[in-house]
């Protein structure tokens, strides 16, 4: 087998300028720093990565290395990190940049991380890593420094856009990538543009078993790798097949995603318990609930299974959150007919007849008892403001988290709940990209339906660095629609004793959909008890069934070989 | 790289340009730029070009540079140098860049009529490059005696054990080379050539049957496409760039050396 040699020849012709002009000739010194510059930078082999012996205070987990050596070798340093939560992608990022600049094949990269992340990456790639990366700040800052953070939010607005689009970057890393896989949306449109070498999308939700959010991903990636976008679809989408039964499509996705679980890790984590909170509430409260689910057969509300049911849940988180949702409801309507204004202004009524909050009790008792740092994580911002001004008048200190909040407040509000307050209330939103290994400690003040988002609140202080067992308490008033939830989700499916990785792999297996959809219409849609009843039943032997199957086969489209 | 080894390297190197440090530390280094070291490594070509317009009075910039953070004094404000950060690449690339040709004679000094004969000798340190999707390099140091033909391998590293002087010593005189640099620098290529030649490839075998793979994964997704489209050769281009096995020497430095019989 031949390959190709060629041969430097340019340099001779220097050589010979000089002989003939006798000079300018370099220094002893500096030929002999020049070859010793040549012999550090050299890779001495294929395999393996450099960036760990420069690294000598850092140690990384073997599957943070194993990661970074298989983004530079195989795949060219276009990658999606899909690991779960909670294992270290920065790590795994900070090492492929660091290598990628040791060989210097990178020199200017753009990390577009949530906001509240940005001070947290500067801090990690400048101690950890010896990557002088820098916060943006100041517009100057794109086209001045080589290594920036930022948050997408910032950088996809002008005037930044448009000086970002004249860089040339090398590497663009993109923290919480899941956002990006609708092609519609404008973040997605703006990374599109973006010009880079290499690219890194980081994502603990995986790819599922979705055809476009496949293509959408890969094609940030590798744009035109799969062919036209309409051809493409016409392929796969008329024959329905998922993405499991496609060789092709799985080979493509082995390409270019790496996805390690926690199990695969090999380390000793520290362990999840799980205390499912039974709570009884009062007269009024119950009352409340159960005017709500009354309404099912009112036609006013017919067309609004989704509204019921998001007031069902309210009232088991507060009465504020109900009331928020009623005073909208009524001021949607432009012109709300008497008897639709009746019934809300009857709701109103009984929200007004709930003088307690009988989880909120719990909470504090629960709180008190344990005497340690706690977060709460709540659907509801009105929950959140009444969580926060009920504490308070217990004398409880506690600081609010949302998605929302300045960067600059985020950090704040983090660091208050580090050294003064005992209690974070965060929503929904708040719970991405915030660490907060410091505690162990958390309440459900009321569950998401969507599996994913739950892990990704336990994964905020579920990972590494927790040094402590970690506490789940979870909060479910009696004989209501969050008690179902709960026993379904998370006591017969177990969800909570797994880690969510598992149910990736049960998910991906069954062209499925969204486990929010099948709990609205299992709660929402359903006419009867026994309805529901049958349906859950079914849901629950779909997923026993994929669990069975995929005992058998292998982890196909997460895995790697 | 270690810091301190990165310490020492940037001392060596402002050293070596006639910019010895102005301050000083375990943990940082300030370094007063001289004109030429200014033009070199900041990226200033306006000013310079605005100076020579006008007539006016260089003021190169100083440089501060921090090797170790965590200890350097407080009040230090510069820039943090790490293995893998632009700065250092800048300065490496500077350096090989000053480093390349040189002509150095051994320092033995003969006596009034016993002179010392100096041979020249043509000195290539090489890095040839294996490339694919991976990359692996190695270095080569050879010296090719210009008179006689031998060849030697690291010679670099022999060089290092020898007293070396730009200029030629006294009493001692050099022989006239029979082998022109030029046919010299060919004989090292093809001996270069034959030796690679003779290696193991199996790298590149397997660097194909990846490439191939990947490209019939990249076929099959423009399967039935009726034209070829632009994108699909944009691809398959790309491909071939990561993937294609190719070796590539390139000169680091050399230069010529007059060294006595008994040198090497």
């Amino acid at each position: 087998m031949t390959v190709e040699i060629s041969f430097d020849s340019n340099w001779q012709d220097g050589l010979l300028s000089r002989m003939e002009n006798d000079g300018p000739w370099a220094n002893w010194e500096l030929f002999k720093l020049a070859v010793e510059v040549e012999k550090h930078t050299i890779i001495p082999e294929f395999d393996g990565l450099q960036a760990p012996k420069h690294l000598p205070q850092l140690t990384p987990l073997p599957h943070q290395l194993e990661v970074a050596r298989q983004v530079v070798e195989n795949m060219n340093g276009k990658a999606i990190l899909a690991d779960e939560v909670g294992l270290g992608k920065t790590i795994e990022a900070g090492l492929i940049l660091k290598e990628y600049m040791i060989r210097g094949l990178v020199k200017k990269a753009l990390i577009l991380v949530p906001a509240s992340l940005v001070s947290q990456w500067e801090a990690e790639l400048n101690t950890k890593f010896f990557i002088s990366a820098v916060a943006q700040r100041k517009s100057y800052v794109w086209e001045k420094c080589d290594i920036v953070v930022s948050s997408i939010d910032t950088a996809k607005r002008n005037p930044h856009r448009d000086i970002i689009y004249k860089q040339d970057y090398d590497l663009v890393v993109i923290d919480e990538a899941h956002k990006l896989k609708n092609s519609k949306t404008k973040n997605y449109e703006f990374v599109q543009n973006l010009k880079k070498k290499f690219c890194l999308l980081l994502t603990a939700t995986p790819i599922q078993n979705r055809i476009e959010e496949i293509f959408n991903l890969v094609s940030l990636l590798k744009p035109g790798h799969l062919g036209s976008e309409a051809a493409f679809f016409e392929q796969y989408k008329k024959n329905a097949r998922s993405v499991q039964d496609d060789e092709h499509l799985r080979e493509l996705v082995n390409k270019v995603m790496i996805r390690n679980r926690r199990s695969d890790t090999g380390i000793e984590w520290t362990k999840r318990h799980v205390e499912t909170i039974s709570i009884e509430t009062t007269k009024p409260e119950k009352e409340l609930y159960d005017s709500i689910s009354q309404l099912s057969g009112n036609d006013a509300f017919a067309s609004g299974a989704f509204s019921l049911m998001t007031l069902k849940r309210e009232a088991c988180s507060s009465r504020e959150a109900v009331y928020y949702t009623l005073k909208n409801m009524l001021q949607r309507q432009e012109s709300p007919s008497a008897a639709y204004e009746q019934t809300i202004g009857a709701l109103i009524e009984k929200v007004q007849a709930v003088t307690t909050n009988s989880k909120a009790e719990k909470a504090l008792e629960l709180i008190k008892k344990i005497g340690d740092k706690v977060i709460i994580f709540t659907e509801y911002r009105a929950t959140q403001l009444y969580l926060q001004w009920f504490l308070q008048q217990h004398g409880i200190t506690s600081v609010p988290f949302r998605g929302g909040f300045k960067r600059g407040k985020k950090d704040w509000m983090r660091e208050l709940f580090e050294k003064r307050a005992q209690v974070l209330i965060a929503t929904e939103a708040g719970g991405e990209g915030i660490n907060l290994q410091f505690c162990h400690h958390i309440i459900n003040f009321d569950l998401p339906w969507n599996p994913m988002r739950l892990e990704q609140r336990i994964g905020r202080i579920h990972r590494l660095g927790q040094e402590k067992d970690v506490m789940i308490y979870n909060f479910a008033i009696k004989n209501t629609v969050e008690e179902h939830v709960l026993k379904l989700l998370y006591e017969k499916i177990n969800l909570f004793e797994k880690v969510i990785g598992d149910l990736d792999d049960i998910l991906t297996k069954l062209d499925f959909g969204s486990i929010e959809d099948h709990l609205i219409d299992i709660f929402g849609q359903s006419s009867s008890e026994g309805e529901m009843k049958i349906k859950m039943e079914n849901f629950t032997s779909m997923i026993q069934f994929a669990e069975e199957m995929k005992g058998g086969t292998s982890h196909a489209a997460t895995g790697n070989p | 790289m270690q810091q301190q080894e990165i310490h020492d390297f940037l001392n060596r190197y402002f050293q070596a340009n006639s910019c010895p440090p102005t301050e000083m530390t375990s943990s940082h280094m300030t370094i007063q730029l001289s004109e030429e070291l200014d033009k070199e490594l900041m990226n200033r070509p306006f000013y310079w070009h605005y100076l020579e317009k006008t007539g006016g009075v260089p003021n190169p910039m100083k440089l501060t540079l921090v090797t170790n953070p965590q200890q350097a004094p407080a009040e230090i404000k510069g820039e943090t140098i790490h293995f893998g950060s632009p700065r250092l690449h800048q300065i490496f690339a500077s350096a090989k860049k000053l480093g390349s040709y040189i002509r150095l004679y051994e320092s033995r000094q003969g006596q009034s009529g016993v002179q010392v004969p100096l041979l020249p000798w043509l000195c290539l340190n090489m890095k040839v490059s294996y490339q694919c999707d991976r990359k692996r390099d190695v270095y080569e140091s050879i010296g090719l005696q210009l008179i006689n033909g031998k060849m030697v391998t690291s010679f670099h590293e022999r060089l290092l054990q020898l007293p070396l002087t730009p200029r030629i010593p006294d009493y001692a005189f050099t022989l006239s080379p029979l082998i022109m640099p030029r046919s010299g620098f060919m004989r090292i290529e093809k001996m270069m050539r034959t030796q690679i030649g003779n290696e193991d490839h199996s790298w590149a075998e397997n660097a194909r049957q990846r490439w191939k793979k990947d490209q019939d994964l990249l076929d099959h997704f423009y399967k039935g496409a009726e034209e070829i489209s632009e994108s699909y050769e944009v691809e398959k281009q790309a491909l071939k760039e990561q993937f294609e096995p190719k070796i590539h020497v390139s000169i680091i430095n050399g230069g010529l050396f007059y060294l006595t019989e008994q040198a090497i």
